[in-house]
Parts: C-alpha cells; structure tokens; sequence
C-alpha cells in the first residue's frame, strides 16, 4: 500500500510538534523514523493512525484520504510496551481470539505457530517478558493481513533475542512487500532494512533521506 | 436455621422478590463490574450513583407536584446517563487534574440530593435511608421485571459483542483501527452502567453501589489466571457475598446493603492475606535457592 503524507503540521498548544511534512512511500517500502525523545515520533504515529484529528487532505493510503476512510482495513499497529499496563488477567489466547473479529481460521492458527506463541498460548498477558508481550502485539497486528505495519518503539525494554527475532519478523514482512513505519530511537536496529529515514530533529524540522544517507541521519540529529 | 430463611423465601412473595433480585444482580455485576474495572472507570461509579440519587430525589419533589407517569427511579436513570456526559464536558476544562469532573459531579448530586430532600414534603427517614442503604425488601413485581429485563439485555449484548469489549477495554487504538465502532460501543457500555447504578439502587443504596460493582472483581483480578476464570470466580464471590448478606440480615435484622456489601470485602480481605502469604513464601523460596546456588 502507498502512503503519501503531504504538508502536515500537527500541534498539541500552540507550538506545532511536526511541521509541513511531506512524503511519499511506495508499496512494500521500510521507513524507519528517528529522532530523540520529543521530536515527534510517536505523534506522526498517532497521526498516521488517526489517534488524533489530521487535517484533511495531508495523509493519504492508496491516494485515499484517511479522513475519509471509516475503517483501517489493512493496516497493523504494534504499540509501545509501556502503552499497556493492566493488571486484569487475559491469557494470549483470549487476547488474540477477541482481536480475531472472525472464528478461529487455518490462518489464525498458522500465525500462531509462525510466531511461536504455542508455548505461552494459556500465559496471562501480564506475566510475559516484554519480548513474549511484543511477540502478542506483532501476531495481533497480522491477524488483518494488513498491507501497511506501523511499529511505535517496538524495541524498548525487551530483551536482545527477542530484537533479533523481531528484526527477522519484520524482513519477512518487507520481503512479503508490507509497507512498514517503524518509529525507533534505536538507528541501527533495521538499518539493513529500512530503505528511508525520516529524521526529526528538536526544532519540529525534518529529512527524508534515503538509506545511503545513513551517515547524514545520524549527523542531522 | 437455614430453613427458616428458606421457609421465608416460599412464603413471603417481598421475601421472594428480594432473594431473585439479589441472585440476579450478583451475576450480573460483575460482568458490569469487570469492564468498569478495566477501563479505570471505579470511580465514575461513584460519581454516578451520586448524581444519580439527585435525580431520584428530583423525581420524588416532582411526584408530590404533579402526578408522574412513572416512577422517580427513572429520572435517576436520565441523570446518571446525563451525569457521564456532563463529567466528559467538565474534564475538557482541565489538562492535568482531569478527576476533578468527577468530585465537582458528586457535589452537585449530593448537594442537590440535601436540597430536594429539604423541600419535599413527606420524605420519610427511612425513604432516604434506603436510597442511601438500599431497601431490597421494597422490590415490587414490577421491579423484579425491570431487574430480569436488563439482565437479559446485558446477556444479549454480551453475547453479540463479547470480543468488541474485550477488545475495546484492552485497547483502544486498536479496536478503532481494526474497525470496531469505538464511539458507539462506548456509548452502550456508558449507558448499561448508568442503568446498572439506577437499577441497583434500590438493592444496596447509592454509597453501596461501588461494592456491588466493583469488590467481586477487585477480588478476582488478584488470584485469576485468564479472563474468563476471572469473571466467573468475580460471579461466585459475588453471589456467595449475597447469599451471606442476606443470611446475616435476616437473621440479625441489619441492613441488607451494609450486609452484603461487608460480606464482599470480607472475601477481598481473605485474599489479600492468601496473596499475601503466597507472596512471602515465593520470596523466602526465591532467597533459599540463591543460597543453594
């Protein structure tokens, strides 16, 4: 799916966190946008998701505006651990069956195994290590088949296996041509992945470099 | 001595009409109770039984006024659904303390309560006793209907969008993304709980509610495993707390509600100390087994 972002200025008071940005992704592209704490990421993220209002006519999926679209049919998001806190028992399970609006399928069952979650399958959710829980977040953003994957600090407080075993998930993806937006302190994580950067920096400004512009990002920011 | 309270059961229709009011409302609370409890909405609970007491009160002031078409526990109902949306409306003033909704809506609910209940004449001691205790004993056949009605609905309803809640209580931005109607189903649940608390206010009074809601759960989630096994445990507490309650009521002759509710955290306390103790030796366990190590 392609994702075009046109102009998009986004503020909370008066002083805007994101500042015209523009740009353009075409199906099966691997965006990773950087940035140190406060620069936006995380609010592009909410952007993109419709978590909070956009003006119309600055994202678009498909050449569809997304205020016009009612529903995010094909589009996953795997959040940021620390954005769920719960202590109400769930097990994987349950979990994931609920967020499967349909019955359980071959598909279903089949995502399970190719995330290994059989083991921890009647763990409750609250008892997983943050690589298990990001595991549970990654299979629930597929369970939609989505053509676009958005990804908010999947790396943050989970263990470097678990990052490895993530870092393979998502080649597989990008080989599978889904348009991935991974928002990531961590530069070097997909760097053998990611075919752009979007560098944001303090002062709400950005760049849209390419991946051999690597060394550019890291001095941009 | 249990058959005196079963004798009471079949031969006093109040008795009967209590006993099945109680049992109904105890499976049905937790089920409330639980997505109450995971949405972080306890407190909103409080806040609209509250309001809602005003709106009974009004509805009494107005019934000695003019001859309503229906009683005053429905306009507790209109203002506990109004309640939810006025405390929305009042959060948007504040960035940071956005809980003061809430304490500035129990004010008002009680103020107003204090004040209707001064003007109204004919308003017994023991009419307000009960709105603020609970006076199950007063649950007509009609109420009983209205009280078997909504279980069914929540049952309905639950039954119909079970994994929507789920969904929905656990994460918001993903229910909106995987096309739940988000606006919509918040609505619903906002409107359940409001009836919920307008209904129940006759089994345990308004300053009661929150336990009738909210204890069975709080005792669940702290030993529970999934979340099926969580509510159902919630519903047996919950039901084992009544059957207690009314035990004790009958047979000491004390308030029903108080009974109940005492009951409820009677089994929290019993848990508190098993997690407790559970706790302590997983520790000790821990502490040995580094030492052999």
């Amino acid at each position: 799916m392609r994702i075009s972002v046109n102009n998009l200025t986004f503020a909370y008071t008066q002083r805007p966190v994101l500042k015209n940005i523009s740009f353009n992704l075409s199906s099966g592209n691997f965006l990773s946008v950087v940035g140190k704490n406060g620069t936006g990421k995380s609010t592009l993220i909410k952007c993109l998701l419709k978590i909070v209002a956009v003006p119309n006519n600055t994202i678009f999926f498909d050449d569809i505006d997304i205020n016009a679209m009612k529903r995010f049919y094909h589009v996953g998001y795997v959040p940021q651990k620390l954005d769920f806190a719960y202590e109400f028992p769930i097990t994987v399970s349950e979990f994931l069956s609920c967020a499967y609006l349909k019955r359980k399928d071959a598909f279903f069952t089949a995502l399970i195994n190719a995330l290994d979650l059989n083991p921890i399958y009647r763990e409750n959710i609250n008892n997983l290590s943050g690589g298990q829980l990001q595991r549970v977040f990654i299979a629930r953003s597929l369970l939609n088949k989505p053509k676009i994957l958005i990804l908010d600090e999947p790396t943050v407080s989970i263990d470097n296996e678990s990052v490895a075993a993530l870092h393979n998930i998502l080649k597989d993806l990008h080989s599978n041509n889904v348009t991935i937006i991974l928002s990531t302190h961590d530069f070097d994580f997909a760097k053998n992945l990611t075919d752009y950067y979007l560098a944001l920096n303090e002062k709400g400004e950005y760049q849209f470099l390419p991946r051999k512009d690597y060394d550019n990002v890291i001095e941009y920011i | 001595m249990l058959l005196n309270i079963f004798k009471a059961i079949i031969e006093f229709e109040a008795f009967r009409n209590a006993f099945v009011a109680a049992i109904v409302i105890g499976i049905i609370s937790p089920l409330i109770g639980s997505v109450v409890v995971i949405r972080r909405l306890s407190n909103i609970a409080d806040t609209l039984s509250h309001f809602s007491l005003a709106g009974v009160v009004i509805g009494v002031f107005i019934s000695k006024l003019i001859n309503l078409p229906f009683s005053p526990i429905f306009m507790g109902i209109i203002f506990s659904i109004g309640g939810t949306f006025l405390v929305e409306k009042i959060r948007n003033f504040y960035k940071n303390y956005k809980e003061l909704s809430m304490a500035i809506i129990i004010s008002l609910g009680v103020s107003l309560s204090g004040l209707f209940i001064s003007i109204t004449t004919g308003v017994t001691t023991s009419y307000t006793t009960g709105l603020l205790f609970g006076s199950i004993l007063s649950v007509g056949k009609t109420d009983l209907i209205l009280i078997l009605f909504f279980a069914i609905s929540i049952f309905i309803f639950i039954g119909f969008y079970y994994k929507q809640i789920i969904t929905l209580c656990f994460d918001e931005t993903y229910a909106r993304i995987s096309g739940i109607s988000v606006k919509a189903l918040q609505l619903l649940i906002t409107i359940i709980l409001a009836l919920a608390i307008s209904i129940f206010i006759e089994l345990v009074g308004v300053l009661l509610i929150s336990a009738l809601l909210i204890i069975p759960v709080a005792s669940s989630i702290l030993v529970g495993k999934s979340f099926k096994g969580t509510i159902i445990f919630a519903i047996i507490i919950s039901l084992l707390s009544i059957l207690c309650g009314f035990t004790v009521s009958f047979y000491l002759k004390l308030p029903l509600g108080s009974t109940i509710a005492m009951a409820n955290i009677f089994v929290l306390f019993i848990i508190f100390l098993i997690v407790k103790l559970k706790n302590s030796r997983y520790k000790k366990k821990k502490i040995k087994d580094e030492i052999t190590v």
